[in-house]
């Protein structure tokens, strides 16, 4: 545990206890990308590799289990993922995420275990361990679904890598807004999507089978947009030609 | 107009290899990408094969294939329509165009990227089409399976934006085709019911495929598809009732798109960028500020914002005036004089720009002054501003072309219309917790929005809220504009359009009169921030009998 740098917890109040508890910090000591290579021509970019160094970002966390984790070594480095953000005492959005992301994962059945459910609280003061674990306790969360918090500025650098932020600063600074995406990727295969977190169980199941497994495996057919019922959501209103402008013509 | 080196300074245009970055021209995500490596503008010019598109030559006909039915999209699905070999009409013109990976270079200051090109072309080859002459064209996907770049994925789906084409045939998001594979696509090149006032102007293709467009298109597949007709003949010499515009050398293609690369000069691309992609390069047919030679005397510039997500407000650096023709798919009823123009990604405006006032030697800039951090809208008009393409006046011509006060006269317009609406849509473009949906819920490949009826004018309603913008674009008819926020549309859209910004400063609502003819079945509409369409900021109708 020496390797934590304990300067980096200064504000989080339940820290040092954890830290006294021990548990393990996997990978490298630093969560700094590495120093760019010389400028030579190298052709095109390693895809894989530049989007760990722009977007992967490794910093440590704490999961609702206590254990402290590097966000790049241990939990997405070699793994399909599903990353959302969220906040136990979150009304609206959280707990429909949550809820559908909890489907989503039960519906993957034997494929389950190879994808990795993150959800990153966007309180880390409140969002205790022990406060993920009741959140989890509550919305039936299995394995495979991690709940995580971590140092506020580095929940906030991941935030803001994985695209979880709102340009407009007053919107972005309202939580509840970033709590409707899931984040998909298979990491070493360098393919990366984002759907809402609010889609349909059965679309998200979808969705992270064609992160998870290579095309020539993706369920296939009119089975797959049948697995969701057909819907007319006609919108239709009352014809009113008085809200128009007189036209010239 | 000669311009000083003092004017070239103002206009942010550094000479040697300094960045051409005007002040305050800030990179598109303050947070994480660096900007661009610098390049040196006005050193590639725009010539025929290389910035200039080649024009798509036909083949001989050969027998139609069915539609490929097995191509699994990122979405997992496969073609919703599939249809057998086509029987086509006499007289009907046949071409191939491969997909493939094409060196490009965007400017001799970076090495060359490895883009997708429709027949290995940046922009694809421009396909003319003539009114009463159908064209089968088969595209053929030899992208490769593995790609080292890992911009876009080798599905494909072809959409000609702004035809008028059967469903199977416009670029349905789930038709695709996968590599090795090829899919047919038959355009009629008629006229929407049959009426002059329905006859195209500038089209274009680009791919279309679900949950990929924007990086297939960033990648490199678009091109253009104007037509020819009775009236634009695409001869300028030719006598009333042709209208004489520009032609030839001097009706000039302009696709304008941002790019972005990263240290070592290479194309990059933010697969995190969840709110709109933008670069910091501007390019003009994928050449980085490139430069045009022309003579003193009018040219027709057909522009086309290609973009995945920026919008621009054009002008001309000396202050000259442009004379627009043409919004979208059509011409106007008439010209419309212009200092500057605003255009959404998608939208095309067409003008004519005659410098026969201008002095040999002059050199006139098309400067963008809009201002834009994000993926959500534009920000100021800021002054200077970025010139995009360099027009050099280096020689005298002949110029027969004209542009008469009446192009397309409108003989079925709202008045006619109006009268006959019964039906009312009304669909909101919104911000849902970080995703992008319309009327509160995202694309379902099993969900129909719409069901109108053929033939029969309806009012859409198009909202947006929250300070997005969002150039929505309905795929199969061009609507009349009625109205922004209840006045009456600007004189830019007073023609038809197909791609309408909403949002911001450009009106919370948008409402337009909308006739689908002849052709049944279901069609898409969405919003053209193309990140926005590919996660899911999509609906389709059915256009029922």
């Amino acid at each position: 545990m020496s390797r934590v740098r304990l300067r980096h917890a200064v504000g989080l109040l339940w820290l040092p206890a954890l830290l006294a508890g021990g548990g393990s910090v996997g990978g490298s000591e630093t969560a700094l990308p590495p120093a760019p290579p010389v400028a030579v021509a190298v052709g095109p970019p390693e895809r894989v590799e530049q989007i760990r160094e722009e977007h992967l970002p490794n910093v440590l966390l704490w999961t609702h289990e206590g254990r402290a984790v590097r966000f790049y070594d241990d939990l997405v480095k070699g793994r399909t993922v599903a990353i959302n953000f969220m906040y136990a005492d979150c009304q609206r959005a959280c707990p429909v995420a949550t809820h559908n992301l909890t489907l989503a994962q039960q519906s993957l059945g034997a494929r389950a275990g190879e994808v990795s459910f993150l959800s990153i609280s966007l309180e880390p003061e409140r969002d205790t361990p022990e406060a993920l674990r009741e959140y989890a306790r509550m919305h039936g969360a299995g394995p495979g679904m991690t709940f995580l918090t971590g140092r506020r500025e580095d929940i906030e650098r991941l935030r803001r890598a994985l695209g979880a932020y709102d340009p407009d600063p007053t919107i972005d600074a309202d939580r509840s807004q970033h709590a409707g995406l899931v984040i998909l990727g298979n990491e070493p295969a360098g393919r990366w999507k984002a759907i809402s977190a609010l889609a349909k169980p059965v679309r998200i199941r979808q969705a992270i089978e064609r992160t998870l497994l290579p095309p020539s495996r993706w369920p296939v057919g009119e089975a797959v947009v049948a697995e969701a019922p057909y819907e007319l959501r006609e919108s239709v209103e009352r014809v009113d030609l008085s809200a128009l402008p007189r036209m010239d013509r | 107009m000669q311009l000083s080196r003092r004017d070239l300074l103002r206009l942010g245009i550094a000479t040697g290899a300094a960045s051409v970055l005007p002040g305050g021209w800030r990179s598109s995500r303050a947070s994480d990408l660096a900007s661009s490596p610098a390049t040196r503008p006005f050193v590639l010019e725009l010539l025929p094969g290389r910035g200039i598109p080649p024009i798509a030559r036909p083949v001989a006909p050969f027998a139609t294939r069915p539609d490929p039915a097995d191509c699994v999209n990122v979405d997992g699905t496969t073609a919703f329509h599939v249809h057998g070999p086509r029987a086509v009409p006499a007289g009907t013109e046949f071409f191939i165009v491969h997909e493939r990976p094409v060196e490009h270079l965007f400017s001799p200051d970076l090495p060359p990227s490895l883009l997708w090109g429709y027949d290995g072309s940046i922009p694809g080859p421009t396909f003319i089409a003539r009114s009463g002459t159908p064209q089968l064209v088969r595209f053929v996907n030899d992208l490769p399976e593995r790609d080292s770049v890992g911009i876009g994925e080798p599905i494909t789906a072809i959409h000609r934006h702004g035809g008028f084409q059967a469903a199977e045939d416009d670029g349905y998001p789930l038709d695709t085709f996968c590599t090795g594979q090829s899919r047919d696509y038959f355009f009629p090149n008629r006229p929407d019911a049959g009426l002059l006032q329905n006859e195209h102007s500038t089209n274009w293709y680009h791919d279309h495929a679900i949950d990929i467009t924007a990086q297939n298109v960033y990648r490199g597949l678009a091109g253009f598809y104007p037509y020819r007709n009775r009236i634009d003949t695409g001869n300028e010499n030719d006598p009333p009732p042709a209208l004489g515009l520009p032609s030839g050398d001097f009706d000039v293609p302009v696709l304008i798109q941002d790019r972005r690369f990263n240290r070592d000069g290479f194309l990059v691309y933010d697969s995190f960028d969840h709110n709109g992609f933008l670069g910091d390069k501007f390019c003009v047919n994928g050449l980085i500020q490139p430069f045009l030679r022309v003579a003193r005397r009018k040219y027709r510039f057909r522009i086309l914002n290609g973009s995945n997500a920026r919008v621009y407000q054009l002008s001309l650096s000396n202050g000259q005036p442009f004379v627009a023709i043409a919004s979208d798919s059509h011409l106007f009823e008439h010209p419309v004089t212009v200092k500057s123009f605003v255009l959404g990604p998608a939208e095309r405006l067409e003008v004519v720009v005659d410098f026969k006032d201008a002095r040999l030697g002059d050199r006139i800039f098309l400067v963008n002054r809009l201002e834009q951090t994000d993926g959500r809208k534009p920000g100021n008009l800021v002054s200077p501003g970025t010139p995009l393409l360099e027009l050099v006046v280096d020689r005298d011509a002949a110029d027969p072309s004209r542009v008469p006060d009446t192009l397309l006269p409108v003989t079925e317009g709202p008045r006619e219309l109006l009268p006959r609406v019964r039906v009312q849509r009304r669909f909101k473009f919104e911000r849902t917790n970080g995703a992008w949906a319309i009327n509160g819920e995202f694309f379902d490949e099993n969900r129909i929005n719409a069901r109108p009826r053929v033939g029969e004018p309806e009012i859409w309603v198009f909202e947006s809220g929250g300070g997005w913008v969002h150039p929505v674009h309905v795929h199969l008819a061009e609507g009349f504009v009625l109205s922004r926020d209840g006045k009456a549309p600007p004189a830019l859209e007073r023609g038809r359009k197909d791609t309408l910004l909403v949002g911001a400063s450009f009106a919370s609502e948008v409402r337009i009169l909308i006739k689908f003819e002849e052709f049944l079945g279901r069609f898409a509409f969405h919003c053209h921030n193309i990140e926005h369409e590919d996660m899911r900021m999509m609906g389709q109708f059915e256009v029922v009998p």
